[in-house]
């Protein structure tokens, strides 16, 4: 009898399958068809998409930020943090919206690959209104820078492990979707503004890296939380963390620390750099 | 694996082409699995079809970590599971198996070996998970973690399936066919 090792070469090797000609062209053509169509109605479906995003309990809490940045600064002035602390939240959020760029460290956990996971993944932002640059980090190592100017209408992706580069214009949606990042949680502000909108108490304070910080904590309706530190001194966040299960089973963690504000990013290396060994994807 | 992250992010950028290259790259294999999993051409081509046409619909949603080939063979398996119960409820037992081609030739939808003909004719005799538990570690490339996840069961007992699977089509096998 064979051994079990040549059976599974002989599967793997010698059962194989071929579409002919007339096959692969007609599903291609369908899978075409499909994608243009999908595309062309997406803006039809936007109650679905809504549905989809709101299965994710850590999206809600985007989308509720996003409708809090509708509804503007102003409303955070009226907002109780609910002790006597030395930081005065409404400035925070008035420092915040001020400062012309930041930069910070990011990351999370829950996510679908490990490897990605924080501390073993994280990414480093700089962002100012229209310019971002975020440069991905898995094991210490860089492996994917991408720009996107919101003005220029431009987004450019670096794959540093394979030395390739991407440059795209950006469209309309895309635009949109970059602008709008300023009011989702995985932005400084956005987490900031939903924090203070949701039902929040005081944290008291503690020292993070040496600086003296006052926190909040906020929980979402669905259980999902925020906990933001604010540097007492300075009026800027230092430190922050969120927290939620997706569909009851998945925790989900999210950090963001090492902030830098008020920066002028025109002097921190945020222009497009394409390394001239780098090919074109 | 570098060429496949490559082409997930240009398809979730919109690629026309990243999209083209990826079913280029998997049309085979994933009719293979299909075909392995209902010993029927003509359901593993409406099979296929569905996958790939829901995969060009997913851009949005897309996920960019993950394997794209596990990703495509999971689809493959849960629609194949969603053929077999609707064929179930329409005539109460399992569809008869419809053709295999019996010479390749360019005009037929799906073209096997003579050979390849025998083995899926084999791998259709086995039980349904061992048959899962073959083809998607031998076929897709899956890991016995991840076969246990979409059967609902243990690392264990994906590796039982496995392996009596392989004992059952080498005991079909034996003299077959040639490595």
């Amino acid at each position: 009898m064979k051994p079990i090792g040549s059976i599974e070469e002989v599967i793997r090797s010698k059962l194989n399958v071929t579409a002919g000609p007339a096959l692969h062209d007609r599903v291609l053509a369908r899978v075409r068809h499909a994608k243009e169509q999908f595309e062309t109605t997406a803006a039809l479906r936007e109650p679905t998409i809504r549905r989809m995003i709101m299965k994710n309990s850590m999206v809600k809490l985007g989308i509720a930020a996003v409708i809090v940045a509708v509804l503007g600064i102003g409303i955070v002035e009226f907002l109780g943090t609910g002790g006597t602390s030395g930081v005065v939240w409404a400035d925070v959020a008035k420092n915040v919206e001020a400062s012309p760029g930041v930069i910070f460290r990011s990351g999370g956990t829950g996510l679908r690959n490990p490897i990605d996971d924080w501390p073993n993944g994280y990414r480093i932002t700089w962002r100012s209104a229209a310019v971002t640059r975020t440069d991905y980090y898995r094991g210490g190592q860089m492996y994917r820078t991408i720009y996107t100017n919101a003005d220029t209408k431009t987004v450019i992706a670096l794959f540093h492990d394979a030395r390739k580069y991407n440059k795209e214009a950006m469209s309309d949606e895309q635009v949109q979707r970059a602008r709008a990042d300023k009011g989702r949680w995985t932005d400084p502000q956005g987490l900031l503004n939903l924090c203070l909108s949701l039902e929040h108490h005081a944290l008291g304070q503690k020292t993070i890296d040496g600086v003296l910080c006052e926190g909040i904590e906020a929980t979402g309706p669905d259980g999902s939380t925020g906990r933001l530190w604010v540097g007492v001194e300075t009026g800027y966040p230092v430190l922050a963390k969120i927290e939620g299960i997706d569909d009851g089973k998945v925790r989900h963690t999210g950090t963001m620390d090492q902030f830098r504000w008020n920066v002028d990013l025109s002097a921190e290396g945020i222009e497009p750099e394409i390394p001239a060994d780098y090919e074109p994807l | 694996m570098l060429e496949d992250e490559l082409l997930k992010w240009k398809f979730k950028r919109g690629s026309d082409e990243a999209l083209t290259l990826i079913y280029e790259k998997y049309l085979n294999s994933m009719l293979t699995l299909a075909l392995g999993l209902l010993n029927d051409a003509g359901a593993a081509e409406d099979v296929v079809q569905d996958v790939f046409v829901a995969f060009a619909q997913s851009r949005r949603s897309f996920q960019l970590w993950g394997s794209l080939s596990g990703y495509l063979a999971t689809s493959v398996v849960n629609r194949v599971r969603d053929y077999k119960r609707r064929q179930r409820r329409l005539i109460g037992r399992d569809a008869e198996p419809r053709v295999y081609t019996d010479r390749p030739g360019p005009e037929q939808a799906v073209i096997l070996t003579e050979q390849a003909q025998l083995l899926a004719e084999a791998v259709g005799q086995l039980p349904e998970e061992q048959r899962e538990a073959v083809l998607l570690r031998l076929k897709a490339g899956l890991k016995f973690r991840d076969i246990a996840k979409l059967q609902q069961t243990s690392v264990n007992t994906a590796l039982s399936r496995y392996r009596y699977g392989l004992e059952r089509l080498r005991s079909m096998l034996d003299g077959e066919v040639e490595k």
